[in-house]
Order: C-alpha cells, then sequence, then structure tokens
C-alpha cells in the first residue's frame, strides 16, 4: 500500500472551501463592532464542493471549466495561498507555481536582482541560483535588458522572466494559471518544448487554462471543473472534447 | 517546531534577500542616503537635549551621552513596531500570489532593522568617546542585550503584523501606543529620578530594562544587571512561541484579507 502511496505527488481529499464576499469591508474596529450589530452585506459563495483528486508523479494535468467553476481557487489551495475550510490537501516534494504575471518581482531591482528575489521565493539557495543564473537569462532572451529595472519591462518580457525562473527551479511539482496567453508565437513553442521535457523527466504538472489547443498537446490527463465539482476527469481528449460540446 | 525552523533553514535566501532588500531600500530614493541613518537620530538627540537640558533644566551629566545610549535602542523598538504593523499589508501583493513562510516578512523586518541599531550603535560608541567617557569592558555585554531585544521583538512583530491585516486600524492605535511607551521608558530621564510609588509601573515597561542594560554598559560603565535581561530573554522567547502560534493561525486567512 505505502509504495502506492508515495507515488502520489498530489492529494486532494474532499476539499471545500467558500468565500465570504463582502459588499463593503470591514476593515477597522469602528466597522467591526457596527457589522456585528447589521451584518449584512456579506455573501457566503462556494467556491469548491466537495472535491478529491489524486496526482500521480509525471503526470501533466489540465484543468479546464468555464469562468469561475474553482480552477484558480483550487490551484491556489494546492500552492497553499490558501487553506481549504473542509477537507485537506497534501503536496509532496519541491513546488512552483506561476499563478500570475511577475508575481514576487520588485519594479525597481534589475532583471537579474528579480531573478535572485524570485528564485528565493521558491526556497532556492545563492548558490543553486548562481547556478542556474545563465540558464535562466538565456531561457528568458533577455541577454540585452537584464540589468535594467524590470518596470522598464514590457508584459512580454515580464512574462519570459517569470517563466524562466519559475521553469529553472527544478521543482517537483509545477502550477501555471493561464500566463502562457501573453508572449509571441515563438516564445509559447519554446516554453511547451521545455514543458514536455519536464513531463519527460517526470515532473508533475498542472494547468489551469482555456486554450484547448495546449491542453491537448501537454496533458495526458485532464478535469473539468464545473461548479466546484468535478464534472469529468480522465482521458485528455475525451474530457476535452466533452468540454467543447458542451460549450457549444 | 522543529518544522518551523527547517523550513526557515530551507528558505534561508529568501531571508537574506529580503533584510538586503529592507536595509536597501529604505534610503535608496532619498538624496543623503545611508547618511540618514545616521543623520537621523543625531537631529533627534539634538532636538531632545534642547528641550530637556537647556529648557527643561535636567540636572544630568554628559546628558547628551545618557540621551544616546537609550534613544538609539529605543528607535530600534519602535521603528521595528510600527513597521511591522505595515508589513504584512504592504507585502500583500507577493502574499497573494506565491507561497512562502509567510513569518520571513516579520523576521526579515526585526533582522534588518536590528542590522541597522548595530550601524547606529557606532553613534553612541562616537558619543562616549568623544564625550571623555571612553568605552568600557561592559561592552562584551551588548550582544546579550541585543539578543534579549531581538527575541522579545520578533515576538511582537509576530503578533503585531498578523492581527494588522485583520484590523487595520489598529496601525493608528500603534503609533499612539509607541508615544506613550516612549514617555514610560526612562529615556529622557532616569528610572532613579522617579518617585517609588511610580516605579513599579516602570519596571513592569520591558524596554525599561532593556534600556537600563545599555545604559549601564555605556554611559555608567557599570555591570549590568543580568538577572533582569535573562529573565527578559526567558520570557521572550515564550512570547515568540506565542506569538509563532497567533501567526500561524492568522496568516492562513492572508490572501483573502488583503
Amino acid at each position: 500500500m505505502s509504495s502506492e502511496e508515495e507515488d502520489y505527488k498530489i492529494i486532494v481529499d474532499n476539499v471545500y472551501k467558500t468565500f465570504n464576499v463582502y459588499l463593503d469591508r470591514a476593515n477597522t474596529v469602528k466597522e467591526k463592532l457596527l457589522f456585528l450589530f447589521s451584518r449584512n452585506k456579506k455573501e457566503k459563495r462556494e467556491v469548491l464542493k466537495g472535491v478529491s483528486l489524486k496526482i500521480k508523479k509525471g503526470e501533466a494535468v489540465g484543468l479546464i471549466g468555464v469562468n469561475g467553476s474553482g480552477k484558480s481557487t483550487l490551484l491556489k489551495l494546492m500552492t497553499k495561498i490558501i487553506y481549504p475550510n473542509k477537507g485537506k490537501i497534501e503536496t509532496k516534494g519541491k513546488l512552483t507555481s506561476l499563478l500570475e504575471l511577475g508575481a514576487g518581482f520588485h519594479p525597481d531591482f534589475s532583471g537579474r536582482e528579480n531573478i535572485y528575489f524570485n528564485a528565493s521565493i521558491f526556497g532556492l539557495t545563492k548558490k543553486e541560483i548562481d547556478d542556474r543564473l545563465d540558464k535562466i537569462i538565456e531561457f528568458s532572451e533577455l541577454q540585452d535588458f537584464i540589468d535594467n529595472p524590470v518596470r522598464t519591462y514590457s508584459s512580454g518580457m515580464y512574462m519570459r522572466l517569470a517563466f524562466a525562473v519559475a521553469i529553472n527551479v527544478d521543482a517537483d511539482i509545477l502550477l501555471i494559471d493561464e500566463i502562457l496567453s501573453v508572449g509571441d508565437e515563438h516564445f509559447q513553442n519554446k516554453c511547451f518544448e521545455k514543458m514536455k521535457q519536464l513531463k519527460e523527466q517526470g515532473k508533475t504538472m498542472v494547468f489551469v487554462t482555456h486554450s484547448m489547443q495546449s491542453v491537448k498537446n501537454l496533458c495526458n490527463r485532464a478535469i473539468w471543473l464545473c461548479d466546484g465539482k468535478i464534472k469529468m476527469d480522465g482521458n485528455t481528449d475525451e474530457v476535452v472534447d466533452a468540454y467543447i460540446e458542451s460549450t457549444k | 517546531m522543529l518544522d518551523v525552523f527547517k523550513n526557515l533553514y530551507n528558505y534561508r535566501e529568501l531571508l537574506k534577500t529580503s533584510v538586503k532588500k529592507e536595509i536597501r531600500g529604505k534610503y535608496k530614493n532619498s538624496f543623503l542616503g545611508v547618511l540618514w541613518s545616521f543623520l537621523n537620530p543625531l537631529l533627534q538627540i539634538a532636538v531632545y537635549a534642547l528641550i530637556f537640558q537647556g529648557i527643561l533644566k535636567n540636572p544630568q551629566e554628559n546628558y547628551a551621552i545618557f540621551l544616546c545610549a537609550a534613544l538609539i535602542p529605543w528607535t530600534f523598538f519602535s521603528t521595528t513596531i510600527s513597521r511591522s504593523a505595515f508589513n504584512c499589508i504592504e507585502n500583500g501583493n507577493i502574499i497573494k500570489k506565491v507561497y512562502f513562510p509567510r513569518e520571513i516578512l516579520p523576521i526579515s523586518i526585526v533582522t534588518s532593522e536590528a542590522v541597522n541599531f548595530l550601524i547606529s550603535t557606532i553613534i553612541i560608541i562616537a558619543f562616549v568617546i568623544f564625550g571623555g567617557l571612553g568605552v568600557s569592558k561592559y561592552i562584551v555585554f551588548y550582544p546579550i542585550i541585543l539578543f534579549a531585544q531581538y527575541i522579545m521583538l520578533i515576538g511582537l512583530s509576530l503578533i503585531v503584523s498578523s492581527i494588522c491585516v485583520y484590523l487595520r486600524d489598529l496601525q493608528h492605535f500603534i503609533g499612539i501606543f509607541l508615544q506613550l511607551m516612549f514617555y514610560a521608558t526612562p529615556i529622557v530621564y532616569s528610572l532613579d529620578s522617579i518617585s517609588p510609588n511610580l516605579k513599579w509601573i516602570l519596571e513592569l515597561n520591558p524596554m525599561t530594562h532593556i534600556i537600563n542594560g545599555y545604559r549601564s554598559i555605556f554611559y555608567y560603565q557599570t555591570f549590568p544587571n543580568l538577572k533582569v535581561i535573562f529573565i527578559l530573554i526567558a520570557i521572550s522567547i515564550i512570547l515568540c512561541v506565542i506569538g509563532y502560534l497567533i501567526f500561524n493561525k492568522l496568516q492562513k486567512g492572508f490572501a483573502e484579507q488583503l
């Protein structure tokens, strides 16, 4: 039993997540006190309603579904940015996530400094970053701009740098949320190539995307989320086709 | 508990970079740059010396040194607390998007302020040398007092920075509270000049003992009251544990609150 359990890199066990949506949020003590008496303007939004899934080592999983179906929330739960109200999430090994463009970049620092800062957020030591620096710069194709402050970068350059760092961290698990849409054809292809390579190396990946083409290209498993529940889980082509059929 | 330290050790590079970022970012856009870390306390000492000695006629000998040995450690305390209040809110952008051990944030604030304090200690030493007192051998106790203050601040910073995410206007209370604390700590006056029936209140204030410690080694040049300092370290360690428990409980909701 134990060897089978160890194969799983991500275990999501019956997870519920509810957000309190404050239409008018109480941030101060006075407002909090007043809200105690009036307590209106608060809505509970159940985003995930009992999701369970297990992802094995070396799997590339695409999370698909319409807007608001809970894909990004599930991804955030996996990265431990937010925590579930009920249920358990377990991930094993080093984890890297790319949730938003240039998260954890400091605009006034140069590209090079941001590589250090960003990679250290992912838990790398100085020496590990030193070893990867050339690879990261080369992958980002930003050699000429690497010492400029990143506030001068275009969004494409931002994305290239962010991606180059995340992909060179050598994490066991890579979580990516809808960011590949930025960047030109050439760089997108390069990213896909690299991700295929990582997949072959036995890394585990989870993507959130609306591009069915890239899901089909890259993933060997797709999970269709609908209204906070798993509607379908299985072979990429079947799930994607069923999903496309439903949206017609 | 061991996991906490293991996790922090794994993220030591992040801790280092953010401490560096804090120190460097502080004066990056100002004309006089690092000079401010010297100029600021000097000007403060000048102002207080003018008021309390020049105008209010405080009889203390070598008043500037007396003041300096207390004011600079106090600044370490008060800037750390007030920066902790904004700490997590300022870093909301990163908190919402990437995972890392959140306790790195308060720890790096305290550590960067401790480094600032270490640099500012040069001022105290310059004052005692040029003021004619000279550096005493009791300076060997400096690291112990600094350690006590550091541990205490870690505990406080964990609590303040996490609660401020939920109660934003606590920041304003902290400003007032620090002002009150400034006068409830023997900085511009000495503890002995206070009447005995009020003295016990000041003795409940941990900063009183920290300040007295620094003052003993720099100004009075006597043996600091180490017993009190060690009690303070023990209390501070307990405070850190409590602070961590509070922080850890509250940090789970950070991304949703910010």
